[in-house]
């Protein structure tokens, strides 16, 4: 019975936590004031170590985005429209004046993606993904920032053993889980990081929760020194 | 053993629970078929894309949902890069008319292609 008591205290603890809770309105007053409701967004900058990070956040954006109600740029084409302006490098691109995708695309608000950390981790039995993502709004009339936000996920690619126990179920186990690590297969986990992230978003007007979110509750977060300065 | 794991499943369905998976539109394999197209571009996972936004556009009046944002005008400019210009640019229409707030988007996408400089 120990382990459980343990995990339970640490489980309250986690729960409880020391973070601190604000509204919507609060947290992020100018996405009220302007009503974005289309969305570039623009190749995130990795400083992860994994190469595919990129191709991984890019190719899963636009459904959690648009779920929240927002139009949002097809990435594809953007990065079509990108090259034509001369844009091929992320770097650049952060450092053109927001105001700029407002010509190039009518968008009214841009988003730039910092991922901070993108790590598979491969054991004999499981394998998971742990991400950490900065996410920063700015609008395109007065390119000051609207929302920001940053958080850590970790979702794991194992949990479906069935119940096997015993050698047989490790071998059971090694098995699915060299199936299941495949490249692709870490798609829906970075979908549900970028999910998980957009909620303490205010909704967009295609979202049936579209101007009653106000009061809603996310996690506080403090706007980092780099993301800041940019 | 067993408790500890009726404890995880059950604390998993309580956080599971706090997120409720919102869906205003749906976008079938949209993310899986996009991610092998980029990791691997050929004719196999174009096509397996492309088959990918079809299933899109016929699905989501079944389900009683907009097509969503982006959908029509990513298929028809893979349809303008393969050479089927007008079907493409019905579909950039298409776009538009749903979602009129693409209209600067839209139209410069249209002029490239109508310039014949496509790509």
């Amino acid at each position: 019975m120990k382990p459980t008591i343990f995990l339970l205290t640490l489980l309250a603890g986690v729960l409880a936590g020391c973070t601190e809770f604000i509204t919507k309105h609060e947290f992020a007053p100018n996405m009220y004031e302007e009503h974005p409701m289309t969305i570039l967004v623009l190749p995130p900058i990795n400083k992860s170590t994994a190469a595919d990070a990129k191709e991984y956040y890019t190719t899963t954006i636009a459904e959690p985005l648009t779920n929240m109600g927002y139009y949002v740029f097809p990435m594809e084409v953007v990065n079509e429209v990108l090259k034509q302006e001369g844009l091929f490098d992320t770097e650049t691109m952060f450092n053109v004046p927001p105001q700029k995708f407002k010509e190039y695309f009518g968008a009214d608000a841009v988003m730039y993606v910092t991922i901070l950390e993108w790590n598979t981790t491969y054991l004999v039995t499981s394998g998971s993904v742990n991400v950490k993502i900065a996410s920063e709004l700015k609008s395109t009339t007065t390119g000051e920032v609207l929302w920001f936000y940053d958080d850590r996920v970790s979702v794991s690619t194992t949990g479906e053993s069935g119940g096997a126990t015993g050698l047989a179920g490790l071998l059971v186990q090694v098995a699915t889980t060299a199936i299941k690590t495949a490249a692709t297969d870490y798609v829906p986990l970075a979908s549900k990081a970028n999910q998980t992230i957009l909620l303490a978003m205010p909704y967009g007007k295609y979202h049936k929760g579209y101007e009653k979110d106000r009061a809603m509750k996310i996690e506080k977060k403090k706007q980092p020194a780099e993301q800041a300065k940019k | 053993m067993k408790n500890l794991i009726f404890i995880l499943s059950t604390v998993f369905l309580l956080l599971v629970g706090c997120v409720p998976p919102e869906t205003t539109f749906f976008w079938g394999d949209y993310s899986g078929t996009l991610y092998a197209y980029k990791k691997t571009p050929d004719e196999k996972t174009l096509a397996d894309h492309k088959a990918s936004l079809l299933l899109i556009i016929t699905e989501s009046p079944k389900k009683k949902l907009p097509v969503p944002p982006g959908v029509y005008a990513e298929y028809g400019y893979l349809l303008v890069l393969e050479g089927k210009e007008d079907e493409g640019l019905g579909y950039l229409d298409k776009e538009l008319s749903l979602y009129p707030e693409s209209r600067v988007f839209i139209t410069r996408m249209k002029q490239a292609y109508q310039k014949g400089e496509g790509s």
